[in-house]
């Protein structure tokens, strides 16, 4: 294969990762943290085209292709659900968010 | 015949549950009518039980029937057996017929009360409870019947419960008798590891193979228990509580029936009694120490129910006296006449206090001779009778006692002195209470609450139980004449022979001598209650504080047991099991609400633990692997 | 290893992947920390397109198509829309001084990521250097289409089972209470 081995791009792929983790982690609005839940996935979908190209099978892209439905699935009733609480006047704070505290 | 057993075994039971079952809608005195019907389908039962006894010939009239195997355990089995042989049908009529004619008398006296059906569900028990134990044909049976007899006592002496006195009572005569029935049942361990069985026809002629110790082991509970249920020295202090129950309850069960189930038992287990002679001498000299005491305590009673029971614990002394030297027939004879005089006693009281208004203080008492005037005739006739005066009962049955006492040697010639003694008190205290009741001046309390029986259903079963009773009072005692005509001794022979036979002067000297003493406190009596010819003197504190019995046993028993209780009370439950359960719920509790410190509610929180717990599984794989 | 790598027809593809990649990175950060939502949308897109080149470099060029279709073209389209719905309302600043909260999220991930890169050097011990040849179908619209229906069409099936239950689910959550969009 020319340019770059497979190992490289799993770093990237792992750098990605680990920026969409900890954005989820510190950010407060919602809409962020949807937003860094979709640079998560997108590192996992470049891990799996990069294993599928090292395989030379095409699984992996399968497996990106379904992940990418997945991935849309959700933030349509993510988005939905912050339309919600806006209508409802809620605050766009997850920390404020915490009825749910036992 | 057998057949018969059974219906007078199990009638009263009948009632018993149908009255528990029926409840409301039973009426009230129809629970009476049920519960005296059917103890006198008893004893009509008993009556054709014995008409049949008598049509065998005498050595053949020992009758086993088993119902059904009731207990197995290993090699022992047990049955539901009842034996029909002269004992039990002597011992049957008994129960059964005087037990109709209180039970009968009960449909007056606790006509009115709110809790009447109760009161006969329990009669109808304790009737089938007696009834039990004196048919029983193994001492298992014998043991079930004696716990419950003591059962309908504690529920009957507790009847009126919202007498705190009554309950403790109760309490007390429970708990008294049950120390009898530890002894009862360690005897009977004892016999079983001996002898394998528990029924009377393979336990008695194996008696004689009991070792020395066993035996004396063996007849001392079973005299541990006697002593308990008949209220002889030393367990006799719940008896004189124990009138705290309703007047005919003390008739039947504390003068006639359940109090002498000692007598029956040491008659029935005879045979064992004569492997261990000591023991039997201390069952006579028991009855004739408690004879003596009791007889001096009724001297200074003011309430006229407890005098009759101290004469009850006196006579059933007595009977102690008489079953101990082996006079078992003369024994059972004095039971017979005391159940026929002391529970016309008893219900003759029973009538006095119902018409003041239940007073029960004899010196409130005066005079009633003129407002009850059959009433006294029937208590005039109990207390000749229990004074041993001829031709009343007490008379044939008390000094036939005595004269046996002196055929059994130096000891018995002790027993005899004690015995004569005790005639003498008999006579003081009985008639002691007859004047202060009946004769002198009608009190300024009486005529203020005397109301007269009327002539309606309460009125007749009041009045003919008592007469009933008053006519086998007086002529009762014809049945046996010591040494010359003895049909009672003849029929009992088989059961139990008796060991001694008193000759024609020992029966006449105790006869002529009895009868003096006996007469002699009746003229004491006069002189000082009737007559005021002198003062009674000042009474002993010993006496009023009935010996101090009932201190010692508080002291000696009571006491320690509530330090014991409280100490381990503050010792080991409190901080052991109070407080491990409380440890450990609070322990729970706690780690609970520190774990609810997680629960957080915020979205990122949880994140991060995910996101941590992620890293630290990938360290543990990456170094695992 | 990168020495070895540079040969002529490589350096073209290695100066497309450098620069690819760290647009990629550079976007994601941007994304996690601009304030303005609108700005870490686009930032977002930026990393999409960046991706997609990677795997065009990777050979899956219907991969790389169906993610500037759907992801670019579709998802951010709606996340736009909202952001410009919400209006004000969206502003995300950061939240105040750095809590331990904060430091724990940091330390995990940079725990994660070199837990992950250790293990990809360390473990993998040479097997991840070596790729597969392939040949001119791989990445093929029809390769897929072809695995879609056969190895895994039940993958494809479910796939569609849970778009349809988001539609569903955005339609319910968007319809209820006409009161609340009244007031509006």
């Amino acid at each position: 294969m020319s340019g770059p081995d497979v190992v490289w791009y799993l770093c990237v792929a792992a750098f990605l990762f680990c920026t969409g983790a900890l954005g989820v982690l510190i950010r407060r609005s919602p809409l962020i943290v949807l937003l860094s839940l979709e640079i998560m996935l997108n590192g996992a979908n470049l891990a799996l085209i990069a294993f599928a190209r090292q395989s030379g099978r095409q699984d992996g892209q399968i497996f990106a292709l379904a992940v990418m439905a997945v991935a849309a699935s959700e933030v349509v009733v993510g988005l939905g659900l912050i339309v919600a609480m806006a209508r409802r006047r809620l605050d766009l704070d997850v920390d404020k968010l915490r009825t749910l505290r036992g | 015949m057998i057949a018969a057993a059974w219906i007078c075994l199990f009638a009263p039971l009948g009632a018993a549950i149908a009255i528990t079952l029926l409840g409301q809608r039973l009426m009230r005195r129809g629970a009476g009518y049920l519960a005296t019907t059917s103890v006198g389908m008893s004893f009509v039962a008993a009556l054709v039980s014995f008409a049949g006894l008598l049509g065998d010939s005498p050595d053949d009239r020992s009758h086993p029937s088993t119902l059904w195997r009731w207990l197995t355990a290993g090699s022992l089995h047990f049955d539901l057996r009842i034996l029909v042989d002269p004992l039990s049908v002597f011992m049957m009529l008994v129960v059964a017929g005087v037990g109709f004619l209180i039970v009968w008398y009960s449909i007056g006296y606790m006509d009115g009360d709110d809790e009447e059906r109760r009161y006969f569900a329990y009669m109808a028990l304790f009737v089938f409870s007696m009834l039990l134990l004196v048919q029983g044909g193994n001492l298992l049976l014998l043991l079930a019947g004696w716990g419950l007899v003591g059962l309908s006592s504690y529920l009957l002496i507790g009847f009126w419960h919202e007498r705190p006195s009554a309950i403790a009572a109760a309490k007390k005569a429970f708990v008294m008798n049950a120390i009898g029935d530890a002894t009862m049942a360690i005897a009977l361990f004892l016999l079983i590891q001996r002898t394998g069985s528990l029924d009377f026809e393979a336990v008695f002629p194996r008696a004689g193979s009991l070792g020395g110790w066993a035996a004396n082991l063996i007849a001392l509970g079973l005299l541990g228990g006697a002593v308990a249920k008949s209220a002889q020295l030393p367990l006799q202090t719940w008896l004189p509580d124990a009138m705290e129950g309703p007047t005919p309850v003390s008739a039947l069960i504390h003068a006639a029936t359940m109090v002498t189930a000692g007598v029956y038992l040491i008659v029935r287990t005879h045979a064992l009694f004569e492997v261990a002679p000591r023991v039997e001498e201390l069952a006579a000299g028991l009855g004739a120490a408690t004879l003596l005491v009791a007889g001096l305590i009724a001297l200074v009673q003011t309430d006229i129910k407890r005098v009759i029971a101290y004469s009850t614990m006196s006579q059933i002394g007595y009977m102690f006296l008489g079953v101990g030297v082996g006079a078992y027939a003369n024994g059972m004879f004095h039971l017979m006449t005391h159940a026929f005089f002391k529970a016309l006693l008893f219900m003759a009281a029973g009538i006095v206090i119902h018409a003041l208004a239940g007073e029960q203080d004899l010196r409130k008492m005066g005079g009633l001779r003129r407002f009850l005037p059959r009433t006294y005739w029937a208590f005039l006739v109990g207390a000749l009778a229990l004074a041993g005066v001829p031709p009343f009962a007490g008379f044939f049955s008390k000094d036939s006692i005595l004269a046996a006492a002196l055929a059994h040697g130096w000891y018995g010639q002790i027993l005899w002195v004690v015995g004569m003694v005790g005639a003498f008190l008999t006579g003081l205290y009985t008639f002691r209470m007859l004047f202060m009741a009946f004769w002198g001046e009608p009190s300024a309390f009486a005529r203020e609450h005397f109301h007269a029986l009327k002539r309606d259903v309460v009125g007749i079963s009041l009045a003919v139980p008592v007469g009933v009773l008053a006519v086998l009072a007086a002529f009762g005692g014809w049945i046996q004449f010591a040494g010359i005509w003895t049909p009672v001794s003849d029929w009992l022979e088989p059961v139990a022979p008796a060991l001694v036979d008193a000759s024609s002067l020992q029966e006449a000297a105790s006869s002529v001598i009895a009868v003096v003493l006996g007469i002699a406190g009746i003229g004491a009596a006069w002189w000082i209650y009737a007559a005021r010819r002198a003062e009674a003197p000042r009474s002993l504190p010993l006496l009023e504080r009935k010996f101090y019995f009932d201190e010692l046993y508080d002291a000696l028993f009571y006491r320690p047991s509530v330090l014991a209780a409280r100490g381990l009370l503050a010792l080991v439950e409190r901080p052991l099991v109070f407080g491990s359960v409380r440890g450990i719920s609070e322990a729970i509790r706690s780690l609970g609400s520190e774990t609810r410190t997680l629960q957080t509610g915020l979205v990122r929180s949880y994140a991060l633990a995910i996101a941590a717990t992620v890293a630290v599984v990938t360290l543990v794989f990456v170094v695992v692997r | 290893m990168i020495l070895a790598a540079f040969s002529a027809g490589n350096v073209l593809v290695w100066i497309v992947w450098v620069v690819a990649a760290f647009a990629c990175l550079g976007s994601g950060i941007a994304v996690v920390s601009f304030s303005n939502p609108f700005y870490s949308a686009l930032s977002l897109i930026g990393n999409l397109a960046s991706l997609a080149v990677l795997y065009l470099l990777l050979s899956a060029e219907f991969v790389a198509a169906a993610q500037v279709l759907v992801y670019a073209g579709a998802v951010m389209v709606m996340f736009l829309f909202v952001i410009a719905y919400l209006g004000g309302r969206a502003d995300a600043p950061w939240a105040g001084g750095p809590s331990w909260q904060a430091l724990g999220a940091v330390g995990a991930s940079a725990a994660l990521l070199v837990e992950v890169i250790v293990v990809i050097g360390l473990k993998t011990s040479g097997r991840l250097s070596h790729s597969e040849q392939i040949d001119g179908f791989y990445g093929r619209p029809y390769e897929i289409g072809r695995l879609f229906l056969t190895d895994h069409l039940l993958a494809f099936e479910i796939t569609s089972i849970v778009l349809l239950i988001a539609a569903v689910g955005g339609v319910i959550l968007g319809s209820h209470s006409r009161e609340s969009s009244v007031e509006q």
